[in-house]
C-alpha cells in the first residue's frame, strides 16, 4: 500500500467540519467521601483523519477524558454531565451516552478502538499472539472463518513492520517497540473510524518511539482514521498533532492548532510546559519547567486553577474562572491584525487575553510560564497538605 | 581529579543455551568531581548494565574499577567501604522505595548502616530533606511513598542516596518515569548537588537534550560499547558517529511545517526500515563494526572492529569514517 504525496491533503485537516465525535459539556467525577472532580465541562471535537493531541502533566485528567469518550469508565468514576456524539463514515450519527451494553460492544473497537499505554500488560502474557488476534475476530466478526481470520492477522502484522511468523509468539519474545505495533495493528483490526491512544510511546526509547510515530502517520495517511493522542510530552505533539488540546486541572486551557500553538502559546501553562525540556541543538540556558504541582480536584477551585503556579497571575485571577474564549492579538498570536486560521478555532481560557481585565505593560509574548513580574524562587517543595497538594500561595 | 576510573569493564550474562551474551564489553572511563557525565543510548545497550556494576550490583565479569586511585573493594569490609561512596538513584520512584516504610525510615537506614551516631540522626533526616528542598521536615518524614508524588518520590530516593555523604552518585534515568513539567526541576536538583557537594556524578538517559544541557561530556554506547565519548556540545552539535546522528534526528523537532515534516518521515521511512528489519532478526555479529548493518555509511572495512579515533578535541569516535588514513585517500 503506497499513497502517492498529494493524496495527503485530502485526509488531512483540509476537511476541517467533517467532524466524527463531538463530546459537550462532559464532566467526571470519581465517586467518594470528597468526589474527585476529574475532568470538568470539558467540549471537543474530533476531525475526521486528524490527529488532536491531548497534552497536560499527571493528574490533569487526560486519561479519565479519554476513557470518557470511549465509555470506558468503570466505578467509582462516573460521568455527571455531558453528550458525546459519533458521526460514522456512513451518516450515522451514535449518541455514545444512549447505547446499551449490547450495541456498546457492538460499537467498541469497530468504530473507536483504543491503544493503552503499557504495551506490556495489554497483551495477555500466555497466550500467542495468533490466539489473540483471533479472539478480536470472534467476538466481533463471528462469521468469519480460521483461514480469514489467520490471513487477516498475518495482514496486520505486516502492516506495521512484524514478520507475520510471530503470530505463533509469546507477548515475552518480542521487546517493548515490538508489543506496542502489536497493540496499534490489534487497535485497527476492524478499521475502525477512531483510534485513541494513551501514551503509546512513553515507555520507549527515542529510536524506537520515532518508529513506532512514523508508523502510525503511515498508517493514518493510509488508512484515514482519525487519532486522539494523549501524552505529557509536549514536544512530540507539537510534530505530530493537527490541533493540540491543553488540560489543566481537568478543563481544556488551550484549545488550536499546534503549529500555532508550538510557536506562540496564548496560555501560561501552555507556555510552562513548552519551556519544560531543553531543545536539542538550541542555545544552553537554564530551564525550571513548571514548578509546583496540580490542584487537589477534591477541594472546589475557584478563579483560574493555574493562578498559583502563575509567574503572570494578577488581580481577577484567583477568584475570577477564565472561560474558553479567542487568544488577543498581540499575546500569542504574534503581530496584531495578523490574518491567522480564523481565531474561532484557537481558544484559550486566560484573563490575559481578555482586554477589560489584561493588566498593561505585559511583555508581547509568554517566553515561559514563569517569566513575567517576579519570576518564582525555588521554594521548598511543599508536602504539608494532600498528595497533590497545589504550590500554595508561593507565587 | 579522578574520582572513579573504570577501565576495560566488561560484563558477560550466562544464556540458557548459546554462549555467553556479553552486555558491556570492555568500556573504560572516569569520572570527575562536580562534573557530569552522561551516559546515552538506546534500551538494551548495555547502560544499566554500567551503573548496576558499578554499584556493585552485579559484578564485573573483568575489568577494573578504581575509587580515588584504589581498587574497590570486591568482598566484605571493602565492598561495604567502597558501596557507601557510589550510590545510585534509580529510575522508578514508585518502585524503589519500600511503600510500608514512612520517608523517615527510608533515610534512617542508610544513615544508620553508614555508621552515624544515634544522636543527631533527627536531624540528619531533617537536613538530608532539606538538602533535596523537602519541606517542612517534621511533616514530610512522617509520609509514605503513597502519599507523595512522584517527583516527591524522587527527591527522597535522591536524600537516601546522599546519606552515606557519597563521592560519586549514579542516576540511572533519573526522571524518564516523571512528568516533563518536572523533570527539569529534578536535574537542576541533581545539578546543584553535585555542584555543592563536588559530587562525580554519572547521568543515565536516553533522552539527548537534557544529556547535552546537565552533562560535561556524552559517551554514546551501542550494544555493549562506547561509541562516541567527548564534550557534550561537540557530541550533540557536531555528532562524530552514524549512530549519534541517529539518534540525534530521532528526537521530535517542533517548529517545523507539517510538509517538512511528512517529506522528513517518508524519507526516514524508506531509507531505515529494509536494514532495520534485516539487523534485528539477524544475529549480533561479532566481528565488526556492531552498527554497521543499521548504518548508512557501511563500508567493506566495517567488517573489522573499528578502534577509537579522534574526533575533535577530547572527542573520539568508533568509526572507521574518522580514520585519519582514509581521509587522505581520495573519495
Amino acid at each position: 500500500m503506497t499513497v502517492a504525496g498529494q493524496q495527503v491533503g485530502a485526509v488531512s485537516p483540509a476537511t476541517r467540519d467533517d467532524i466524527v465525535l463531538r463530546a459537550e459539556h462532559v464532566s467526571v467525577e470519581y465517586a467518594g467521601a470528597s468526589p474527585v472532580r476529574a475532568v470538568r465541562d470539558v467540549s471537543l471535537e474530533l476531525r475526521r483523519g486528524e490527529i488532536l493531541g491531548i497534552a497536560g502533566e499527571s493528574g490533569c485528567g487526560k486519561s479519565t477524558l479519554a476513557y470518557a469518550l470511549t465509555r470506558l469508565l468503570r466505578p467509582p468514576a462516573e460521568l455527571t454531565q455531558g453528550t458525546i456524539e459519533f458521526h460514522g463514515k456512513d451518516g450515522n450519527v451514535v449518541d455514545l451516552m444512549a447505547l446499551d451494553p449490547v450495541a456498546l460492544r457492538r460499537f467498541r473497537w469497530t468504530k473507536v478502538s483504543m491503544v493503552f499505554q503499557s504495551a506490556m500488560n495489554a497483551l495477555n502474557p500466555v497466550a500467542s499472539l495468533r490466539t489473540q488476534f483471533a479472539d478480536i475476530f470472534r467476538a466481533h466478526v463471528p462469521e468469519m472463518n480460521e483461514d480469514a481470520r489467520e490471513q487477516r492477522s498475518r495482514e496486520l502484522l505486516e502492516m506495521v513492520g512484524i514478520d507475520p511468523g510471530r503470530l505463533r509468539g509469546y507477548p515475552h519474545e518480542l521487546s517493548g517497540g515490538m508489543r506496542q505495533r502489536v497493540i496499534i495493528a490489534m487497535a485497527l483490526a476492524l478499521q475502525p473510524e477512531i483510534v485513541v491512544m494513551d501514551e503509546p510511546t512513553t515507555a520507549l526509547d527515542v529510536v524506537v518511539q520515532r518508529d513506532i510515530l512514523d508508523e502510525i502517520e503511515q498508517l493514518r495517511e493510509e488508512l484515514g482514521f482519525s487519532i486522539i493522542f494523549i501524552t505529557h510530552d509536549l514536544s512530540l505533539l507539537l510534530e505530530l498533532s493537527d490541533r493540540l488540546a491543553v488540560m489543566y486541572a481537568g478543563e481544556i486551557v488551550e484549545y488550536g492548532p499546534s503549529v500555532q500553538m508550538g510557536t506562540a502559546p496564548a496560555h501560561p501553562y501552555t507556555a510552562g510546559l513548552l519551556h519544560s525540556f531543553p531543545e536539542l541543538l538550541g542555545e544552553r540556558q537554564s530551564l525550571h519547567g513548571v514548578p509546583g504541582s496540580p490542584p487537589d480536584l477534591r477541594q472546589p477551585i475557584r478563579g483560574c486553577a493555574f493562578t498559583p503556579r502563575c509567574g503572570y497571575a494578577f488581580e481577577p485571577c484567583s477568584d475570577r474562572h477564565p472561560v474558553l474564549g479567542p487568544p488577543a492579538p498581540g499575546l500569542g498570536i504574534g503581530e496584531p491584525g495578523q490574518p491567522h486560521d480564523s481565531p474561532s478555532r484557537w481558544q484559550v481560557a486566560c484573563h490575559l487575553h481578555n482586554p477589560d481585565l489584561r493588566p498593561a505593560g505585559l511583555p508581547a509574548a509568554l517566553t515561559s510560564g514563569l517569566a513575567g513580574p517576579g519570576p518564582v524562587s525555588p521554594e521548598p517543595d511543599p508536602v504539608s497538605g494532600e498528595p497533590d497538594a497545589p504550590g500554595k500561595e508561593s507565587a | 581529579m579522578s574520582v572513579l576510573e573504570v577501565r576495560d569493564l566488561t560484563v558477560d550474562f550466562a544464556q540458557r543455551n548459546g554462549p555467553k551474551f556479553r552486555a558491556v564489553d570492555h568500556v573504560s572511563f572516569e569520572l570527575q568531581a562536580g562534573q557530569t557525565l552522561a551516559l546515552v543510548g538506546e534500551s538494551g545497550s548495555g547502560k544499566s548494565t554500567v551503573a548496576r556494576s558499578l554499584a556493585r550490583l552485579l559484578t564485573p565479569t573483568d575489568g577494573t574499577i578504581l575509587l580515588n586511585g584504589a581498587a574497590a573493594g570486591r568482598r566484605g569490609r571493602r565492598l561495604r567501604a567502597y558501596r557507601r561512596d557510589v550510590q545510585m538513584v534509580f529510575q522508578d520512584p514508585f518502585a524503589s522505595l519500600n511503600p510500608a516504610f514512612s520517608v523517615d525510615h527510608h533515610l534512617r537506614r542508610p544513615l544508620v548502616i553508614a555508621g552515624h551516631r544515634r544522636a543527631g540522626l533527627d536531624e540528619a533526616v531533617a537536613a538530608l530533606l532539606r538538602s533535596v528542598n523537602l519541606g517542612p521536615a517534621g511533616t514530610v518524614a512522617k509520609k509514605y511513598p503513597h502519599e507523595l508524588s512522584g517527583g516527591q518520590r524522587q527527591r527522597v530516593a535522591i536524600a537516601r542516596a546522599l546519606g552515606p555523604d557519597p563521592a560519586v552518585l549514579l542516576a540511572d534515568e533519573p526522571v524518564s518515569m516523571l512528568d516533563v513539567s518536572i523533570r527539569l526541576e529534578i536535574l537542576n536538583l541533581l545539578d546543584a548537588l553535585k555542584r555543592d557537594r563536588q559530587l562525580a556524578l554519572l547521568y543515565i538517559t536516553h533522552d539527548l537534550a537534557t544529556a547535552r544541557h546537565f552533562s560535561t561530556h556524552i559517551m554514546v554506547m551501542y550494544r555493549g560499547e562506547i561509541v562516541e565519548h567527548g564534550p557534550a556540545d561537540e557530541v550533540i552539535l557536531r555528532p562524530a558517529h552514524p549512530y549519534t546522528q541517529l539518534l540525534s534526528s530521532a528526537v521530535p523537532a517542533p517548529a517545523t511545517s507539517r510538509r517538512e515534516l511528512t517529506d522528513r518521515r517518508r524519507a526516514r521511512q524508506q531509507a531505515g526500515r529494509a536494514e532495520h528489519n534485516a539487523e534485528r532478526s539477524e544475529a549480533v555479529a561479532d566481528t565488526g563494526c556492531r552498527f554497521r548493518r543499521r548504518c548508512p555509511a557501511a563500508m567493506p572495512v566495517c567488517s573489522e572492529h573499528p578502534p577509537d579515533f579522534p574526533a575533535g578535541p577530547a572527542h573520539t569516535a568508533r568509526c572507521w569514517l574518522r580514520d585519519p588514513e582514509r581521509a587522505k585517500e581520495p573519495a
